[in-house]
């Protein structure tokens, strides 16, 4: 009698080594040292941020310069959950995910009008709007924000954005292999001729905007989570908008790898330059370089650029 | 109701400010207007036209009116080393300006805003500096008026008024109207297309840094490397508000703009949220009247 063969279904190297890596980190977090925790917290942080922004602008190719208003919003959904609520601070990152697809979806839904350079500044001017707002509502804190006094809790806050992490990689593959991939490859190489064969552009650009705001926002609460405070100038914080950006961009926008690789090249050098003294104060300097670099040169990032010119790597690189 | 007085008081400063804010955005209006290319790192020249009034100010002891024309000619060196280090290999050859293009030069200046605003931050360090320059004040009633301010708002118009009669009637004015209006046509008519891409960006940033330089009355303990990351914004609003390439329109936007944030507070608004107004009322400009307010 002959066994049939056990089949796994297949879903790409770059899918595997993904979830290698993300395994290997899960499993190997708990023996390791207090501060290679903490390091690895701040980095998932930035993976999530990166994959956040990637189903934005990476994968329908509108550029958002204010992202990081998730990230406040969801910040301001734990520290409100927690101080307010009484939630555990699990349940204050799920209502910070809630919040920031629910603000996106409403913000999207009037800013998704726009195209390019016009959605870019209006995401910025949403920014810079609830930066002002926020401080002036005192039900969130006023000017100085909630401390939540939540204490030092490395191995709930690591699973908790790991998880956010495996998540998104998941999604993102889901997104790009499905038929949604289709639709929004075609929005991001012509709008209208895409909505003339018949996709519906601004759905999937409303939905994809959503998931974005969604994990912007769950990432934005567990950063809040590890500093055990809101504050509108952490919650509200520019530079992580442009870092989101830079990541994308360098490792290569609307990538399964992309965001993974941008975020080690941006948190890499970012951690490094802070440990030298002639150095310090750099790092987004540099980041600034590379991505001007990028994209004149290799305006596809670094997972597109290696698809284009080494064919045999294709297989292996998405 | 609100004292009339205050209003008023307000209102004048609000248009003084209007006019600064007018005068810095002029120069991303000119670079966008013509060649459709939008310059994120804009805030970054503004501040680095702000240091240059400063240090004109520390060392030959100019005040920012006088360093205007220093400025300017800085701007047009710098409009250059700009245009050919970055625009022209994606301008060059190119009837019409794509999306793509469009987003690589926003990606781009992106990256030069981040390179120039913590480069600065390195050189200058991140303390406040300021000129000391202080005209006196002219009372009319409840009425003060700071001639340093009046000063920068006449210079403001001018500069702008200058700017639309360089346009509308002498021969480079027109050969770049007519390049930003189609590139293909202006060809035809004998313009060469990188020379008056070049010019424009140049004139834009002699424009963005003179506007540094005048802002600078209104930041007297104010100058840091990271004030371009306030005026950017507010450039790009006021921009779009008057639509891209029109000259009047940065005035308009400007006014607008500082009206709203100085007008506001005196009928009980807090000052951040007039702030967070005048910034959204570009959501309901672009919804209505995508070419700006001005037709």
């Amino acid at each position: 009698m002959r066994i049939p063969r056990m089949r796994f279904p297949t879903f790409g190297p770059t899918l595997y080594g993904l979830a290698l890596v993300m395994v290997v980190l899960g499993v190997a977090t708990p023996f390791l040292p207090i501060i290679v925790k903490v390091q690895l917290i701040n980095f998932l942080l930035f993976v999530g941020l990166a994959y956040a922004l990637n189903f934005m602008t990476g994968l329908t190719g509108y550029v958002s310069f204010g992202h990081a208003v998730f990230m406040g919003i969801g910040a301001y959904a734990l520290g409100g959950g927690i101080d307010r609520l009484g939630f555990p601070p699990l349940l204050g990152v799920i209502l910070g995910a809630g919040l920031g697809a629910a603000f996106a979806v409403g913000i999207g839904l009037v800013t998704l009008r726009f195209r390019g350079v016009y959605f870019a500044i209006t995401t910025l001017v949403v920014f810079l709007a609830a930066k002002n707002i926020v401080p002036e509502i005192s039900e969130l804190g006023g000017g100085s924000g909630i401390f939540m006094n939540l204490g030092f809790q490395p191995l709930a806050e690591f699973y908790t954005i790991w998880t956010i992490v495996v998540l998104e990689i998941g999604l993102t593959y889901w997104v790009t292999h499905g038929r949604l991939g289709y639709g929004l490859r075609a929005i991001k190489s012509d709008e209208d001729a895409a909505k003339t064969v018949g996709v519906n552009a601004s759905r999937l650009k409303l939905i994809l905007f959503g998931i974005s705001g969604m994990f912007a926002g769950a990432t934005g609460a567990v950063y809040a989570w590890t500093l055990s405070a809101v504050l509108p100038d952490t919650g509200f914080d520019i530079t992580y908008s442009l870092r989101m950006l830079a990541m994308i961009i360098i490792g290569g926008a609307g990538t399964l790898l992309g965001p993974f690789l941008g975020a080690v090249i941006v948190y890499v050098p970012y951690n490094y330059f802070q440990t030298v003294q002639s150095l310090l104060g750099l790092q987004l300097a540099v980041i600034g370089a590379l991505v001007l670099l990028i994209a004149l040169f290799i305006p596809t990032g670094i997972v597109g650029t290696v698809r284009r010119y080494v064919p045999t790597l294709r297989r292996y690189v998405e | 109701m609100a004292d009339l007085g205050l209003v008023v008081a307000d209102l004048v400063v609000g248009l003084m400010l209007g006019c600064v804010f007018a005068v810095i955005a002029h120069g991303l209006n000119v670079i966008w207007g013509v060649t459709k290319v939008v310059n994120v790192a804009h805030g970054e020249f503004i501040m680095l036209g702000a240091y240059g009034a400063y240090y004109l100010n520390v060392y030959l002891g100019f005040n920012p009116v006088l360093s205007v024309p220093v400025d300017a000619a800085i701007g047009i060196g710098v409009g250059f080393l700009f245009y050919f280090g970055l625009l022209h290999r994606e301008l060059r050859g190119k009837d019409t300006i794509t999306r793509e293009t469009e987003m690589v030069t926003l990606v781009a200046t992106f990256g030069l805003s981040l390179i120039l605003s913590n480069a600065a931050l390195a050189i200058f360090k991140g303390d406040a500096v300021g000129i000391r320059w202080a005209p006196e004040t002219l009372a009319a009633g409840p009425v003060h008026v700071p001639l340093g301010g009046l000063y920068v708002a006449i210079s403001s118009v001018a500069i702008i008024a200058i700017s639309d009669l360089f346009l509308s009637r002498t021969y480079l004015g027109n050969a770049i109207r007519a390049y930003s209006q189609d590139i293909g046509a202006a060809q035809l008519m004998g313009i060469n297309p990188t020379r008056i891409a070049a010019i424009a960006t140049a004139i834009g940033f002699a424009l963005t840094m003179a506007g540094g330089a005048l802002l600078t009355v209104w930041l007297p303990v104010g100058i840091t490397p990271l004030i371009g990351a306030t005026y950017a914004p507010i450039s790009f609003v006021i921009v779009v508000l008057g639509g891209p390439g029109k000259m009047w329109g940065s005035l308009l936007g400007g006014l607008t703009l500082g009206i709203l944030i100085d007008v506001l507070p005196a009928f009980g608004i807090s000052a951040s949220i007039a702030v967070a107004v005048a910034f959204l009322v570009l959501i309901p400009v672009l919804l209505f009247a995508r070419e700006g307010i001005l037709r």
